[in-house]
């Protein structure tokens, strides 16, 4: 209902823009907007990725700025979870995968020879679609990353970061009487709230999210995005959504892909209601995808 | 009238729940025929082997003879002492009547050749038995056990029995007088092989495939595993894994028997090991389930579902602590499947100890990992193959103990996939 | 974390066996061998393994072990070569080859004692419930050769056309060809075709003849069995092959005396060339179908291995291979008096075999 609602409100905002320049028309495919930010946390240049010979992704170039939460959506199969799963280096699971570009974080490149996977997979951390708790205890769940991470030395501390993480994700309230059940016994959205706690306790700068909430109903979508919100106050969050709504209501940036191509990035709100590419246009009102 | 969707459906439906019925009766059936193969086995081989199961025993009072057994009183002179002259006075103590040499030896041959054994055994436990009676039950020989276990007829011509007319009478006498029975064959389950039915037991074969497993189990599951996961988790996909993984599953379809010269010619004739050890045993079997133990564990890696994978990779563990703390322990059950269907397999194996010297008659039971032993597979081979009429029920019973083997090993492996299942 | 713990366990004990193992299996190699190791053929093992149970049990060693390898993969071991990881006595169920006495003699194996030790009937077995019927080798050779001499008595051969006992001769009975015997790879069936088929052949003048000229042709004739189904091939197993003959009373089976002797109730030996299969015939030589077996000793090994002086005194008793000797019991035949007392004599000296003599 109340999505409908912000439907309604947005088609109201967009009739009364008025529309500056001509829209960038939809054989050009050079990425239009604000790709680069000022004092970024991570920057991407000219990022290109194969499978195989298959070419994903397209030269894209992008920044992800501090404290803020950017929006990627664009049509299945354009390469947005292809893109989030290059910020972490997850693709380098994929013996046939093969990357160009450089990806930094904090300036750094990622992808230099000397980077280890593993400091940065705890620097820039990742949720899934699906909600993938190991099948542990709740507990353990939360408490692995900074296990295996040395974060903590003794069970107190552990029992401190267990806490505060399931706090920050908002299901400390449900599961403190049930620590030492399996993760995998909790309802979707809540393992998927786990997941973000199991997260955000190893204590990352960048979150990668992709599709979090494609799984949950509304309510429990409504949490996360509560969450989110809370969230990157002190991290910066990357999160691909085929919901538009969502979109909106979460992100301060948005980028838009197409058939591995980025075609536009900007504010969420320019990019919803004034967008400067015809693609996006045609997305964003329903008339594609 | 045009016929509607649903019509058509309704009318396919009939054939579609036909086909259904059909393919459940021949499953039953399947099962069933199954099944009863299986039973007819077991009580084929049932039938044959619970009479193993029970030893013919002969009442003797047994005395102690000072004369006949002379100076008792230190070792050596113990060992060179008469107990057979012991065992066969009592028996002929109480047949008076039986006096010429010929008719004494049939009578003393009723009784096993090893029973002087045990009264020798008793005798040394309790020294203070000398020129006393003792009454004892003594293992008859396989001819009367056969006999009063009625797999010889008592009708036929007396030619063509291994016992004559006298001896039956005597057994007759031994029977109305309550000094025969048959009794728990205590000795079936505790000693190792002998050429005699009657003192021929399963334990040093049980022994020998115990300790030729605990080799396997020691090298081919931690290897299996390692291989497997290097193989899946760590090697890059190219060529050569691709060879390897060809040569892994050509190699689980090789007779055994080429895994038994491989040992032969690796573990005897160059590493010089002994000939009919259960380690080298061991070491065969292991080249021959680990293929299997390879090929199971891969499977069982595969089928972790990948957010597992991505989950822990995804807070940063290692490659190697993604593997260890998520993988293995979801994989493991069916690692382990793998590895004691493969166990059982070489449990049951014969062809590769026969090049290895593990098929022989081997009486001592093996004590450790380098003395010679058989195995229990190899010992229904040596029983079966045996001519006394008294070995037919005891390999029927060593093939009742390898099954109850297999059984507790298969039974083992399911417990053990619920148990790591149901944890979470 | 769990798994991790299992798998190091296990790699560790792995690791501590494997270690132990080396170190054991050297310690093997150098120090002696505190048992005899006995190789060989499977007609006598029967005999030997109550040998080496007795002696085990009474002379206060340890009990020998022993191999049933057959004879040929027992001579193989056997001449393998001088020292403890090499078995200390072959038995065979044929004299040793001059071949194989050769081989001995390249690896080192240089003296050997040769010890007779009794003799082994081969009999034709059928069901007691079948009438007994005589025969001849030569008619045992008509009905098992895969080829044989034209029936119209020119010199050569044609293949097998006889069906019945009666197609050979005439005062046999109507039935069926049918024997179960042995493969190829037993030594029974080396002594079937030696003893029956062989002798069988050379009843027919010309064949004889060959022996000297074509022996490859004489073997062809006389070694190749028929395959179509009148002779078949009953495994390794003795005991099948009695079980199947009572199941099947108008089959023959091949097969060694002992198991006659085990099994008198259900199976009766048919009578060759007039002369049952009695333990008496076979002993004073009027059973023609019976062979020797022997054991060879290697000479470097008696004063090494502990026991082997013991386990021959053992074997070549009176007690062990004489008329009412526990080996007699068991189905061996025993040698005639004289003949023993050589053999007893060869054991006490050690006499040494010469591959010359073979
Ligand atoms: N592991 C892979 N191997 C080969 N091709 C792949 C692989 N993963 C993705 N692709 C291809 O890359 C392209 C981009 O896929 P990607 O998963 O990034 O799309 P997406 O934008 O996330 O789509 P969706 O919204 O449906 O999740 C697709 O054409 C897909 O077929
Ligand atoms: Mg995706």
């Amino acid at each position: 209902m109340i999505i409908e609602k912000e439907r309604a409100e947005l088609e109201n905002k967009r009739e009364f823009i008025s529309k500056k320049e001509p829209l960038v028309s939809r054989e050009n495919r050079k990425t239009v907007g604000h790709p680069i930010v000022e004092n970024p946390r991570m920057t991407c240049r000219n990022v290109n990725v194969y499978y195989g010979d298959k070419h994903a992704i397209h030269d894209v170039t992008l920044d992800i700025g501090r404290n803020e939460v950017i929006a990627m959506i664009g049509p299945s199969g354009c390469g947005k979870s292809t893109f989030l799963r290059c910020l972490n280096r997850m693709n380098d699971t994929i013996d046939f995968c093969r990357i160009t570009g450089a990806i930094s974080l904090d300036g750094k490149n990622i992808y230099d020879k000397d980077v280890d996977v593993v400091p940065l997979r705890a620097q820039v951390g990742m949720v899934f679609q699906k909600p993938n708790p190991f099948p542990k205890s709740i507990y353990d769940n939360v408490a692995y990353g900074p296990k295996i991470h040395g974060l903590v030395q003794n069970r107190v501390e552990t029992d401190e970061i267990v806490e505060t993480s399931l706090k920050k994700a908002g299901l400390w309230e449900e599961v403190k009487d049930r620590l030492n059940q399996p993760g995998t016994s909790l309802s979707g959205g809540q393992q998927q709230r786990l997941c973000i706690a199991r997260t955000i306790a190893v204590g990352p700068e960048v979150i990668l999210m992709d599709e979090p909430c494609s799984a949950l109903d509304p309510i429990a979508t409504a949490r996360i995005e509560d969450l989110i919100d809370e969230l990157k106050e002190n991290f910066s969050i990357a999160i691909v959504t085929h919901s538009m709504q969502q979109a909106s209501r979460v992100s301060q940036r948005t980028a838009y892909f197409h058939l591995g191509d980025l075609i536009e990035v900007g504010s969420t709100d320019q990019v919803f209601l004034n967008p400067l590419h015809q693609l996006t246009e045609d997305y964003v009102t329903g008339r594609f995808g | 009238m045009s016929e509607t969707n649903i019509d058509i459906v309704k009318q396919g439906l009939e054939k579609r729940y036909g086909a259904e019925k059909r393919f459940r009766i021949y499953g039953v059936c399947a099962i069933a025929a199954s099944l009863i193969f299986l039973a007819f086995l077991f009580i084929s081989i049932g039938t044959n082997a619970y009479t193993a199961f029970q030893q013919t025993f002969i009442r003797l009072s047994v005395y102690f003879d000072p004369e006949i057994l002379g100076d008792t009183t230190n070792k050596e002179s113990l060992a060179s002492a008469n107990f057979p002259a012991v065992v066969k006075q009592s028996l002929l103590k109480m047949f008076p009547e039986v006096q010429s040499r010929s008719e004494k030896k049939q009578l003393t041959s009723l009784i096993s050749s090893g029973a002087s054994y045990y009264v020798r055994d008793m005798f040394i436990e309790n020294p203070a038995l000398v020129g006393e009676t003792v009454q004892v039950w003594l293992p008859a020989d396989d001819d009367v056990d056969m006999l009063i276990k009625g797999h010889v007829e008592r009708g036929v011509e007396e030619g063509e029995r291994r016992l004559n007319n006298n001896q039956l009478g005597w057994i007759e006498k031994l029977e109305k007088d309550g000094n025969i029975e048959k009794r728990f064959n205590k000795i079936f389950f505790t000693t190792g092989d002998s050429r005699e039915p009657e003192l021929a037991g399963i334990f040093g074969a049980v022994s020998g495939s115990f300790f030729t497993m605990i080799v396997t189990l020691l090298f081919s599951f931690p290897i299996g595993v390692a291989a497997a996961i290097y193989l899946e988790e760590f090697a890059k996909k190219n060529r050569w894994t691709d060879i390897i993984e060809v040569n892994i599953n050509n190699l689980a379809a090789v007779p055994s028997i080429v895994f038994g010269l491989l040992g032969l010619a690796v573990f005897l004739n160059f590493f010089g090991m002994p000939r009919s050890a259960p380690l080298v045993g061991g070491l065969v079997m292991t080249l021959m389930t680990l293929p299997v133990i390879i090929i199971a564990s891969r499977a069982a890696l595969k089928s972790v579902p990948p957010s597992i994978r991505e989950a822990a990779l995804g807070v940063g563990a290692s490659q190697m602590q993604m593997v260890f703390h998520h993988v293995l322990p979801l994989a493991l059950p069916g690692m382990l499947t793998g590895a004691i269907i493969g166990m059982a397999r070489a449990l049951g194996e014969t062809a590769p100890l026969l090049m290895i010297g593990m098929v022989a008659f081997i009486v001592d039971v093996p004590s450790g990992f380098t003395d010679p032993a058989t195995a229990l597979p190899v010992q229904i081979f040596l029983w079966a193959d045996s001519p006394e009429r008294g070995f037919l029920e005891k390999t029927s019973a060593a093939i009742m103990v390898l099954l109850t083997f297999l059984i507790a090993m298969n039974a083992l492996a399911v417990i053990l996939r619920k148990k790591f299942e149901k944890r979470w | 974390m769990k798994g991790k713990k299992i798998f190091a366990g296990l790699g560790v004990a792995a690791a501590l066996t494997f270690g132990a193992i080396t170190f054991n299996s050297n310690a093997i190699a150098d120090s002696a061998r505190d048992y005899i190791s006995v190789v060989g053929s499977s007609t006598v093992y029967p005999f030997a393994t109550v040998v080496a149970e007795q002696f085990g049990k009474t002379a206060g060693f340890k009990t020998p072990k022993i191999e049933s390898t057959g004879t040929g993969g027992g001579m193989k071991l056997f001449c393998g070569g001088v020292g403890v990881q090499h078995p200390d006595i072959a038995n065979a169920s044929r004299r040793m080859k001059k071949s194989e006495c050769e081989m001995c003699d390249k690896n080192g194996v240089k003296d050997i004692l040769e010890v007779k030790i009794g003799y082994d009937g081969i009999v034709l077995g059928a069901s007691k419930k079948s009438s007994a019927m005589n025969i001849t080798r030569k008619e045992l050779f008509l009905a098992l050769a895969a080829n044989v001499p034209e029936p119209g008595g020119a010199e050569s051969v044609v293949p097998n056309p006889y069906k019945t006992w009666k197609d050979i001769n005439p005062s046999l009975p109507a039935n069926k060809i049918e024997v179960l015997g042995p493969p190829p790879t037993s030594g029974t069936r080396d002594a079937f075709v030696e003893l029956v088929m062989e002798v069988g052949g050379s009843e027919f003048a010309w064949i004889k003849a060959l022996e000297k000229a074509d022996k490859d042709k004489f073997k062809s004739i006389c070694h190749t069995i028929r395959e179509d189904g009148a002779y078949i091939e009953a495994g390794e197993n003795d005991n099948l092959i009695v079980q199947k003959l009572d199941a099947n009373p108008s089959a023959f089976g091949i097969f060694g005396f002992s198991f006659l002797d085990q099994n008198g109730d259900k199976i009766q030996g048919t009578p060759v060339e007039g002369v049952v299969p009695t333990f008496e015939a076979i002993a004073d030589g009027k059973y023609s179908v019976s062979r020797p077996l022997y054991f060879y000793v290697k000479k470097a090994h008696v004063d090494v291995i502990p026991g082997m002086k013991e386990y021959l005194k053992e074997f070549a008793s009176e007690k062990a291979w004489g008329e009412d000797g526990y080996l007699s019991e068991k189905g061996l035949i025993p040698m005639p008096d004289d003949e023993r007392k050589s053999f007893s004599k060869d054991v006490q000296t050690l006499k040494n075999l010469s591959c010359g003599d073979l």
